[in-house]
């Protein structure tokens, strides 16, 4: 990212839940569990993530969105990988 | 009022869910009453420093050490069983890297400031102000520019409150420029540097708990900084011209040029350099380093300072070796009494010391609290009655972070110790980290200076009160009461009105799923 783009970033009003395209690779934290199943929000967003190991909660992963429904705003994603944890 | 979305009872039960499903593990440390006595040597802590800042006004980092590390000791008795497990605790929480980055980034941006307060900027500032020629109606708002620029350059809005009240204020009060409106507007100036400055304290700490890069950190929040401080600008500029200041003779001049020298500076190039070089993805310490060696080869080169107001041993003066060496540069001969090591860059990294040992001993505070499973209770309790939607999380932060910091006066041990909360409130959500640093800066170094209790506001007063006994035109009418003050801190509240309405709109939000921030990548 450029100097001039890393001040310009950011400069707009930012929704509480935010949409993902199908087959989109993400980077995000698995925030809990819902029924057994790894769950990742984004804002007021639900992504589930199936076939996540249970020790991925509260780490970092890489996933790609499988699935997405606008109008309740939750989807599912596919796991790819653990690439970090927590800050604290 | 917290702001509801429209599916947000569903969203709450949801999260409760993900609450009651997180982090089942046990605490690898028992106490006797409850995982809640593990809060213990903070909470002690905690009290220590409302006592000794907010009741009794000491802005003493040292002493807050004491607090600390009697919290720890007292913690210890109310550990069920072995001792070890509580005491490796210590050492576990004091090698983390949250820690460690800290304590690096301090001591470097001690020296740099240090260096470039030693090679005039102050009066290069001064001297930029009398050539300007304002009045005191306009005095205000330029004060507020000029302290500004100073804080992010030398990174202590501490150190600048003191450089601006003991030159700056003085000459304001001679144009005509009203006192109370001139150190809410050098308070305003504080506050700007301390939440933008890379080399900043606050900055630091907001960036690295929250494993976000500095330089990073600093671009992302500009727009919440310039927004506040344009607006907080118009007010300094209409405010300074509806209200006057008290009537002297014209001595003004004299005081400003006595103290003023353009050649000072030359070292806004230092801070561009360090600034640059730090937003374009270098590292901290090699981004400060190259803004040092600018620093000293300006200091060298134009005269602004010599090699031992820089550096220098003060060997005794009767040692032979010393005698004969003493053609040093940075070598002087000292009585017994003044034996030592100084010059800026000693005496910059050596003023952190104190905050380094209070950080190394909050976080071994915070890990017991983790290992305790006190953290893990307040957070189920904030997740699942407080922060239940990303707008109700956001807000949680904006005012948790005001709550911790009208308590905590000194600002940097406040933003440790809420900084764990921040990061996994924030986390929760996915909102990424340059967001949640910003949130967690902008009310720290906000507050630090608005309170009339807070360790920034009580240095700025500490000068001002001594003032009487350096001029003979100041009279004690002129000294600025805190209790006054604080509404006059336009940049500082701005700033967390701003943070409010980002809150609730989404102003400047951003997840983890939109950028990852640069420390993350880097690891």
């Amino acid at each position: 990212m450029s100097f001039v783009s890393k001040y310009l970033t950011g400069w707009s009003f930012r929704t509480t839940t935010p949409s993902f395209e199908e087959g989109q690779e993400v980077s995000l934290f698995v925030t809990g569990t819902r029924g057994g199943t790894p769950v990742a929000r984004v804002g007021d967003t639900v992504l589930r993530l199936s076939n996540a190991p249970p020790e991925a909660v509260d780490s970092r992963v890489r996933a790609r969105v499988t699935a997405f429904d606008e109008t309740d705003h939750t989807g599912e994603a596919e796991y790819i990988e653990t690439v970090g944890e927590s800050a604290f | 009022m917290v702001g509801e979305t429209p599916d947000s009872d569903a969203v709450d039960a949801e999260l409760r869910t993900d609450v009651e499903n997180a982090d089942t593990a046990g605490p690898d440390i028992r106490f006797r009453g409850g995982r809640w006595v593990s809060a213990l040597p903070l909470a002690f802590f905690v009290v220590w420093a409302i006592f000794q800042s907010g009741v009794l006004r000491i802005s003493d980092t040292t002493g807050l050490v004491g607090g600390m590390l009697i919290g720890l000791i007292l913690g210890l008795f109310l550990v069920k069983g072995s001792w070890k497990t509580y005491a490796d605790t210590i050492f576990e929480g004091m090698t983390r890297q949250v820690a460690a980055t800290a304590v690096v980034a301090w001591l470097w941006a001690g020296m740099f400031a240090e260096t470039i307060q030693t090679g005039g900027f102050v009066s290069g500032l001064v001297w930029a102000a009398n050539a300007a020629d304002i009045g005191a109606g306009l005095f205000p708002a330029a004060t507020f520019i000029l302290a500004g620029l100073l804080t992010t350059g030398i990174g202590t809005g501490y150190g600048a409150t003191v450089a601006f009240s003991s030159l700056f204020f003085p000459a304001g009060v001679l144009l005509g420029a009203n006192p109370v409106l001139l150190f809410g507007a050098i308070l305003s100036g504080a506050v700007f540097g301390d939440n933008l400055a890379p080399v900043s304290d606050t900055t630091i700490v907001s960036a690295v708990t929250q494993d976000a890069d500095i330089g990073g950190v600093v671009a992302s929040r500009f727009k919440y900084a310039i927004v506040a401080a344009v607006l907080a600008f118009a007010a300094y500029v209409i405010a300074g011209l509806s209200m006057s200041g008290p009537e002297i003779s014209g001595q003004a001049r004299e005081v400003l040029i006595q103290n003023s020298d353009p050649v000072g500076l030359v070292h806004l190039v230092s801070m561009l350099v360090v600034i640059g070089t730090a937003v374009a993805g270098r590292h901290i310490v090699e981004a400060i380093s190259w803004g040092l060696v600018v620093a000293v080869g300006f200091n060298l080169a134009l005269g602004l300072a010599s090699v031992s107001e820089m550096l220098v041993f003060r060997a005794p003066q009767d040692l032979g070796v010393a005698q004969s060496l003493s053609w040093l540069p940075f070598l002087e001969l000292a009585s017994t009494d003044s034996v030592g090591i100084g010059g800026s860059i000693i005496t910059g990294a050596q003023g952190f010391f104190p905050l380094i040992v209070l950080v190394l001993l909050i976080v071994a505070g915070a890990q017991i609290m983790i290992r305790g499973g006190g953290f893990q209770a307040i957070l189920e309790w904030l997740l699942s009655s407080v922060a239940t939607s990303v707008r109700r999380s956001e807000l949680a932060m904006v005012l948790g972070t005001a709550l911790v910091n009208a308590m905590i006066t000194i600002n940097t041990a406040a933003e440790i110790a809420i900084a764990p909360y921040i990061a996994r409130l924030g986390e929760r959500f996915n909102i990424n980290g340059y967001r949640r640093a910003n949130i967690l800066d902008a009310n720290t170094s906000a507050l630090g200076y608005i309170f009339p209790w807070s360790g920034g506001l009580l240095v700025g007063f500490a000068v001002i009160e001594s003032l009487p006994n350096q001029f003979e035109w100041f009279t004690e009418s002129m000294v600025v009461n805190p209790i006054d003050v604080f509404p006059f801190v336009f940049h500082g509240w701005l700033l967390v009105g701003v943070f409010i309405l980002a809150a609730l709109t989404g102003f400047g939000r951003e997840y983890t799923t939109d950028r990852t921030v640069e420390e993350v990548e880097r690891v």
